[in-house]
């Protein structure tokens, strides 16, 4: 077997502290039949031309580059050798420029080194097996699950480039939690009429043909892997033909059933056949099965007889239980709020006057349970509205981190409370500001400036004390130096962005990690943000943590971006072939290397009681590989022989 | 009679298990007999190292030896029965890997001291020690010395074959001498024979599931539940780091494998394998948010109820591991 050796000088990078003919002089007895050669730059259009050229006329079987770290050029010199003939796994190269010549003292030192290094590569490449890319067919649909201002922008933008998207959505209504505030942070843009564009876009638009939206809908089950997942879909019925219904809400008038309603947070009642608020989209009532008495068992059929156009509600609707094939998934399932009840001093679902930021603003939104009506103090002039942030957050007992958008909340109160009910008395009650961005100091400038509005920083959140005295409520700081108290007609508290309920669910169906705090973990936070630790599923919106809309759609529209660069229809999905392989005669079926891979690439043949390993999953980190206890798993192109060799020659 | 092929059975470090074992062919034994004239076995027989010298070389045929070789006699009667066989089989775990007599390596200042100086029933005022040499008035008494390291056999001779165990099952010895005998063809030089080529798993009839691990049992502190796999309920099973070929029958019976028949085929290292797989399987909880040192911290809870590392993981291999047993 003929191996090459090329040194590369990097232009005297290397060369002037490695001396070439030391090496070649090292390298003469490694192996029988050595070819050695140097070049300037190897990553040059002359070094690789040169290169190639050389390997043709040498007959090189086999080749080692002493140059840069692989991860610079690795990729270019494996081209370089398919196209001189040469499986490009036959390659190994030898770091002796970041490794070597930047960091030994001493040309006599780093020589020697290199020579070791190129001497373990050369028994290391003699021991490369060819190794073939193979490819499979990929389904182009993508499921998004979750209907939120992320999830639709993504579906959006795969519809739009004529591709289907699947958007599964729990609740019965689109546009997630945005779509329920009346105005957005940070220019007061009003949520609904900024956010309606995007939802009638998804439902009737040019590209809406693309999407299937299912509502009332949840993921239950998913198999399979990148380009090829089969997801199973409960759907709980509507109970209203949402192709016939026109929206006129007679059905809701007649309904003689109603209870607490939970997209008000509680705040107002709602009838069993309901839209969750005005405006909410689709514009179809639904069902609540709990409270309709038919659906108890009762003989009602009010809202049947209310309903102009027969046959659109429909009683009789059962449960679907939906399989669907798609391609790529995007998790879009939003976040939730801190429980501000873990935290009893505030009062908190106790007094009546002490609501969350989430609550507030239905209270302030025209379509809320008092129609946009705020009513502050009992009427001997202006009241005073305590703003308490940082409710739950930089809190090791709590949340330890900043949520980072509830400032911004907290200042768009601040102007909304002053439109509303002009005089009000603000206290902001914080433990830090943070209002990073370029448009984002604006709101808070405002209140600084406002007459009426007070800051007072509290050490801790367990440091306040709210109660109620002689109908107002009355807030005690607990400084070091003694306690302040502050009385107020309303408090509003500003919670910890928490992931939604239920995400551990989604995440243990999906086999998808989540960080320490129950958010979807990503790729990598920075370089890799929508894609999750799973191949194939993708992240977007404040399921992987606390964001704003713009991030969230952000997020949505590079989820959509990363789907539709690699997932594309006709195009063949590429499987690299450094994977770990399973010598089914060597595996006993211990069971030790399942429920290790980070990938679910791992699974077991129950007939053969074999361990095997998707190839299309597998990433080759060689978890398995290492783990296997019986020696019967092997990483391609990091074979236990391949390894040892490598060392013995580098400490021979 | 003396044209039938030659057998000698040597014993080096180790218990004589391995010559019941060969008792336990029972009616083969016969055939063995039938097939061999056998010429030297310390065990049965008074021919003496002075004869196996007086053959010439090559002229036995078959050769099993068992121990590890652990004395300078040791290493000497190997290297005589490697010149004076055809065929030099390893018969047995201690000759294999160097056995139980190997975890002696653990121990740098050799076992003399703490028999003759520290044995509390062994008053030893003037410090006597055995020699290798000494002198009395009939003359010089000699003693084989010691080797500084417990080693397996093929460290000091070539070995052809061996047959792992602790020792081999018969069944499993017969089908390993029989193409000997029957001079069928056998597998490559430095093959295992009779065992197989995969881990003890393979033959346990066990429930696997995924495994995790969050603390581990000593035998007597648990009653294991007969079906599922020893090593998910915590007890240290060296099955899936063992060469299959024993038929399971210690897990079988809820006795955890001690990994006597060494590495499966492939594997380097047996307790370096083992030490990965647990590595792979401990279960210390979620660890998202946490220190590397509230991390090394759990991950030594876990490893607190594992006594004896050393004799769990190399309790037969520890002369044949990588770092035969060598102390820092």
């Amino acid at each position: 077997m003929r191996i090459g050796v090329y040194f590369c000088r990097c232009g005297g990078i290397i060369s002037e502290k490695i001396r070439e003919e030391a090496v070649r002089a090292g390298l003469a007895a490694v192996a029988a039949d050595l070819h050695v050669a140097a070049f300037d730059f190897l990553c040059s259009e002359e070094g690789k031309g040169f290169l190639a050229q050389d390997l043709r006329e040498h007959g090189v079987e086999r080749v080692v580059i002493g140059a840069c770290s692989p991860r610079e050029h690795e990729s270019t010199f494996r081209r370089v050798l398919t196209g001189a003939g040469l499986n490009p796994f036959l390659l190994q190269m030898a770091n002796v420029r970041e490794q070597i010549a930047w960091v030994t003292d001493g040309e006599g030192e780093a020589t020697a080194k290199a020579v070791r290094y190129l001497r373990a590569a050369v028994r290391r490449v003699s021991l490369h097996q060819p190794l073939l890319k193979k490819e499979i067919a990929v389904c182009p649909e993508v499921l998004v699950i979750g209907g939120g201002p992320a999830g639709l922008k993504a579906a959006l933008t795969i519809a739009q480039a004529g591709r289907k998207a699947i958007v599964v959505e729990k609740s019965p209504i689109i546009g997630g939690l945005p779509v329920r505030y009346e105005e957005l942070f940070p220019t007061l843009e009003c949520g609904p009429c900024m956010l309606e564009p995007v939802l009638d876009e998804v439902l009737h638009g040019e590209a809406a043909a693309n999407i299937e939206l299912l509502t009332l809908a949840e993921v239950t089950g998913l198999k399979g892997f990148y380009g090829n997942f089969t997801a199973t879909i409960r759907r709980r019925p509507r109970y209203v033909d949402g192709t016939a219904c026109i929206g006129c809400l007679q059905c809701a008038e007649a309904c003689p059933a109603s209870a607490a309603n939970p997209f008000n947070y509680g705040l107002s009642e709602r009838k069993a056949i309901s839209v969750p608020f005005d405006g909410a989209l689709p514009n179809v009532p639904f069902i609540e099965p709990g409270l309709c008495l038919h659906l108890s068992g009762e003989e009602c059929r009010a809202c049947r007889e209310a309903c102009p156009l027969e046959g659109t509600i429909r009683l009789d609707e059962g449960e679907e239980l939906l399989e669907l094939q798609a391609g790529a998934v995007v998790v879009a399932t939003g976040a939730g709020l801190y429980d501000s009840r873990a935290i009893p001093g505030l009062g908190h679902g106790i007094l009546p006057g002490v609501h969350t930021a989430a609550e507030f603003e239905r209270l302030l939104a025209a379509n809320g349970p008092t129609g946009g009506e705020l009513a502050i103090g009992a009427g001997e002039g202006p009241g005073t509205v305590a703003i308490v942030h940082c409710v739950g957050s930089l809190d090791p007992a709590h949340r330890e981190y900043c949520s980072g958008i509830c400032c911004q909340v907290a200042f768009k109160f601040n102007q909304l409370i002053r439109k509303k009910v002009p005089g009000t008395r603000i206290v902001h009650l914080f433990r830090e500001i943070v209002v990073a961005g370029k448009e984002d100091s604006f709101l808070y400038h405002q209140a600084r400036q406002d007459e009426d509005t007070v800051f007072c920083r509290y050490p801790e959140i367990g440091a306040l004390g709210i109660r109620l005295e002689d109908g107002r409520m009355v807030i005690e700081i607990r400084h070091q130096g003694g306690t302040e108290t502050i009385a107020a007609d309303l408090v509003v508290l500003c919670p910890a962005v928490v992931p939604a309920e239920g995400s551990g669910e989604l995440a243990s169906l999906l086999e998808t990690p989540l960080d320490r705090w129950g958010f979807f973990e990503e790729m990598h936070g920075r370089v890799d943000p929508v894609q999750s630790k799973v191949k194939g599923i993708y992240l977007a919106g404040s399921c992987q943590g606390p964001m704003d809309i713009r991030q969230a759609m952000g997020q949505g529209l590079a989820a959509a971006g990363a789907i539709l660069s690699r997932l594309v229809p006709g195009r063949r999905l590429e499987l690299p072939p450094i994977t770990a392989v399973v010598a089914a005669d060597r595996c006993s079926g211990c069971g030790v290397c399942q429920g290790l891979c980070p990938f679910k690439a791992m699974t077991f043949d129950p007939e053969r009681r074999v361990a095997a390993v998707s190839e299309v999953l597998c990433q080759g980190c060689g978890t398995c590989v290492a783990a296997c206890p019986a020696g019967a798993i092997t990483g391609n192109h990091f074979t236990d022989a391949a390894i040892t060799a490598e060392i013995e020659a580098l400490l021979s | 009679m003396a044209n039938k092929p030659q057998l000698s059975i040597y014993w080096a470090a180790s218990c004589g298990g391995c010559e019941i074992a060969i008792l336990n062919l029972h009616e083969r034994l016969l055939d063995l007999d039938a097939a061999f004239d056998l010429v030297f076995c310390p065990c049965l027989l008074d021919t003496k190292k002075k004869d196996i010298e007086a053959l010439p070389d090559r002229s036995i045929a078959l050769t099993l030896v068992n121990g590890a070789l652990r004395t300078g006699e040791n290493r000497e009667m190997a290297r005589l029965l490697r010149r004076k066989s055809q065929l030099l089989i390893g018969f047995g775990a201690c000759a294999h890997q160097g056995g139980i007599p190997a975890l002696a390596n653990l121990d740098p200042a050799g076992p003399l001291p703490a028999i003759y100086l520290e044995g509390p029933t062994t008053p030893n005022p003037a410090r006597t020690l055995p020699l290798p040499e000494t002198t009395v008035p009939e003359g010089t008494l000699q003693l084989p010395p010691f080797l500084g390291r417990v080693a397996p056999l093929a460290e000091e001779v070539a070995v052809d074959y061996f047959i792992p165990g602790c020792p081999p099952e018969p069944e499993q010895v017969w089908k390993a001498l029989d193409p000997v005998i029957q001079g069928k063809p056998l597998p490559p030089l430095g093959s295992a024979l009779g065992a197989g080529r995969s881990a003890v798993c393979a033959e346990c009839g066990r429930r696997k599931r995924e495994k995790k691990i969050s603390r581990f049992h000593r035998t007597w502190e648990i009653v294991p539940d007969p079906e599922q796999c020893l090593l998910d309920q915590g007890l240290v099973c060296m099955g899936p780091a063992t060469r299959d070929g024993c038929g399971a029958l210690c897990p079988q019976v809820s006795m955890p494998c001690t990994g006597c028949y060494g590495p499966p085929e492939g594997v380097a290292d047996q307790g370096a394998a083992m030490v990965a797989a647990l590595g792979s399987i401990l279960d210390i909880g979620p660890i998202t948010g946490l220190s590397p040192e509230e991390i090394a911290a759990r991950i030594d809870e876990v490893l607190g109820s594992l006594p004896d590392a050393a004799g769990t993981f190399y309790k037969y291999s520890l002369a044949g591991s990588l770092l035969k047993g060598r102390l820092p």
